[in-house]
Formats: C-alpha cells, sequence, structure tokens
C-alpha cells in the first residue's frame, strides 16, 4: 500500500467518451421522440458508447486497486460514494412510495369527499373512493361499474409471492456467501453467489411473466393512480434487480480472479447492501402494494 | 396485525441502516458490524414473510389486489 495522502488520479479519456456517450444518447432520444428514422438507432449507438466506457473506466479502477495504488484515504472515498449513491436511491423509492401512500391514504378519499370536502364527489358526479383505482376520474367505469365488481387484478398467492420468496431466499444465500468470504471459503463462496445470481435472474424471469398477467388482464400503464404507481414501483425495481444481478456477476467474476481476501473485500460488501437493499424494498412492494 | 407489520418493517430498515453505517466505517469493527445486522435484517424479513403469508392462510388479513364491490 503506497503512502495515505490524497489520492490524484492520473489523466484518462474516460469521462470524456462518458460524455460523448451520454451526448449520442440523448440527441438519439430526442430524435426518436420526433419520430425521426435513425432516432432509434442512434440511442443504440449512444448505449454502447456509454456500456464501452463503463468497462473501460471500472476496469481501470479495479486494475488500480489490484495493482496495490489506492490507500486507506482511497478506500474511504470509495466508502462515502458507495453510501451517497445509497442515499439518492433511497430518496428514489421514497418518493415512488411516497408517491403511492399520498393516492392511497389522501387524493383518492379526498376525491371521493373525505376530510374537508374540498374536493368534493361534485368534481366527477359519482365518484367513489376505492382502492385499487384502475380508472383515471372522469373516465369511463369510474363510478364503480366494470373494474370495481370483485375483479382479481393480481393474484397475489401466485407470482408475486413466490418472487418474495426467490427474493428473500436469494438474501439468505448471499449472507452464506459474505460469511464464507469472511471465513476465506473459497468454494462455497462460489457456490452461495451461483446461488444468489440464479435466484435473482429467476425473479426477473417471473417478474416479466407477472406484467404479461397484468397486461393481458387489462391492467396497464394508463390503468389509473393504481396501474401507474403498481408498474412505476415495480419496474424501477425490477431495473434494480437487473443492475443487481449483473454487479453479482462481476463481483463473482472477481472472486474467481481472486481479487478479495477476508479482510479486504469493499466491492462485495457495496454489492451485497444494494442486493439487501432491493431485497427490502420488494418487501415493502410486497406488503404495501400487495397486501395492506 | 398492521402494526405489527409496520413495527417490524421499522427495525428491518433500522437493521439495514446499521449495517450501511458499517460499511462507511470500514475495517475490522466495521465489517463485523456490517455482517451482524445484514444477518438481523434477512433472519427478520424471512420472519415478516412467513407471518404474512401465515396470516393470510389463516384468513386474518386479505390482500387489497382484489377490488371489492363499492355498494
Amino acid at each position: 500500500m503506497s503512502n495515505q495522502d490524497y489520492y490524484v488520479p492520473h489523466g484518462t479519456y474516460w469521462p470524456i467518451i462518458g460524455s460523448i456517450g451520454v451526448s449520442t444518447l440523448f440527441v438519439g432520444f430526442a430524435n426518436q421522440m420526433h419520430g425521426v428514422e435513425w432516432g432509434g438507432s442512434v440511442m443504440g449507438l449512444g448505449l454502447a458508447i456509454i456500456i464501452f466506457m463503463m468497462f473501460g473506466w471500472l476496469g481501470t479502477v479495479v486494475n488500480e486497486s489490484v495493482n496495490g495504488l489506492y490507500n486507506k484515504q482511497v478506500d474511504k472515498s470509495f466508502r462515502w460514494g458507495m453510501s451517497w449513491f445509497i442515499f439518492s436511491e433511497v430518496m428514489f423509492f421514497a418518493a415512488f412510495f411516497g408517491a403511492l401512500f399520498y393516492a392511497r391514504i389522501l387524493s383518492v378519499p379526498w376525491l371521493g369527499g373525505a376530510d374537508n370536502n374540498l374536493f368534493t364527489p361534485e368534481l366527477w358526479d359519482g365518484f367513489k373512493a376505492v382502492w385499487p383505482l384502475i380508472n383515471t376520474p372522469g373516465a369511463v367505469g369510474q363510478g364503480g361499474t366494470e373494474w370495481s365488481q370483485g375483479y382479481a387484478l393480481v393474484n397475489t398467492w401466485g407470482l408475486p409471492a413466490l418472487n418474495t420468496g426467490l427474493l428473500l431466499t436469494s438474501g439468505v444465500t448471499l449472507t452464506y456467501a459474505h460469511h464464507a468470504l469472511r471465513k476465506g471459503h473459497r468454494n462455497a463462496l462460489v457456490f452461495w453467489m451461483l446461488a444468489t445470481i440464479a435466484l435473482g435472474a429467476a425473479f426477473l424471469g417471473f417478474q416479466i411473466a407477472e406484467y404479461g398477467h397484468a397486461y393481458h388482464d387489462g391492467l396497464k400503464l394508463t390503468s389509473g393512480i393504481y396501474g401507474s404507481t403498481f408498474y412505476l414501483l415495480t419496474g424501477f425495481h425490477g431495473f434494480h434487480v437487473t443492475i443487481g444481478v449483473i454487479m453479482l456477476t462481476v463481483i463473482l467474476y472477481r472472486i474467481q480472479k481472486g481479487h478479495f481476501d477476508s479482510d479486504n473485500h469493499f466491492a462485495f460488501e457495496g454489492v451485497a447492501w444494494y442486493w439487501h437493499f432491493v431485497d427490502v424494498v420488494w418487501l415493502g412492494l410486497f406488503i404495501f402494494v400487495y397486501w395492506i | 396485525m398492521g402494526y405489527i407489520v409496520i413495527a417490524i418493517i421499522v427495525v428491518i430498515l433500522f437493521s439495514l441502516g446499521s449495517a450501511l453505517i458499517g460499511m462507511v466505517k470500514g475495517g475490522k469493527e466495521g465489517s463485523e458490524k456490517m455482517f451482524k445486522s445484514l444477518r438481523i435484517r434477512i433472519g427478520l424479513s424471512v420472519f415478516l414473510f412467513a407471518l404474512l403469508m401465515f396470516s393470510g392462510f389463516m384468513g386474518w388479513i386479505e390482500p387489497n389486489t382484489t377490488m371489492l364491490p363499492t355498494q
């Protein structure tokens, strides 16, 4: 390990490549939105540049770490960097859960005439405050007709319960992997990591299947405030599980390369915490979207 | 029932936060704190899931994904 002074990174071209990638992505996206023919292809190119940049930049960081260029000060800055990233993630999910709670506990009952009656039922005559509300007030069916007569949106006992079981089991297997790493049991570590990745991938597969069922049964992004918050929360969560599975796979690769030992494994700790976080978010979703 | 569920969720969030503090702290002590907190968090989560499933099975709670008649 080198000295403990502030670490000054060497010159690198990866940030400018990242900027070019993001700019290309947005130019493509804007044109796609305007129906320009090449918009989609340029978006794909931008995404490819960003992925190339991530491989290159993160690969450089890993190499520097493995070659002992980092000191305790750098280790500390990585830990703080991860905690700020986590803070932004917590705020993201807090906002989305907040939207769900606001709609459910405040705005929908208000529209039905609850509390101070500022938003009286006259706003939309005959509107009844129900949850799940899957019609936007004013649209056909909101008066308690076609959608609100004992219609099963999603079977809580089916895929959602199975997926919760899968994700919680992945939390258990990851904890075993963590234990194995701390004790230096390499084979057990690889086995439990593989199990965690497989469970995460299975979760994603079932989530796609559930979306297929829900969409087929008429629950869409446009299905009122319930449809919007359902897809926003579960979709954003599914995106995080995807990122988590990719990160766990990278960590497994690094384990195979022998990058970690029982005392130095911050990358593993960061990803493990992230996975536990994603697991807790799902548990919250399962409880507040499907049960309570 | 709802209050019990929420109380367990609060403890789970607290354990997750405690693990985060351990991670930021680093070193042997921080690493130990992180691992112990995560163990509590997964144990409680599995317990909560089992409790929900059992309560649903016994009919103590009902899923909210089935639309109830408005009248």
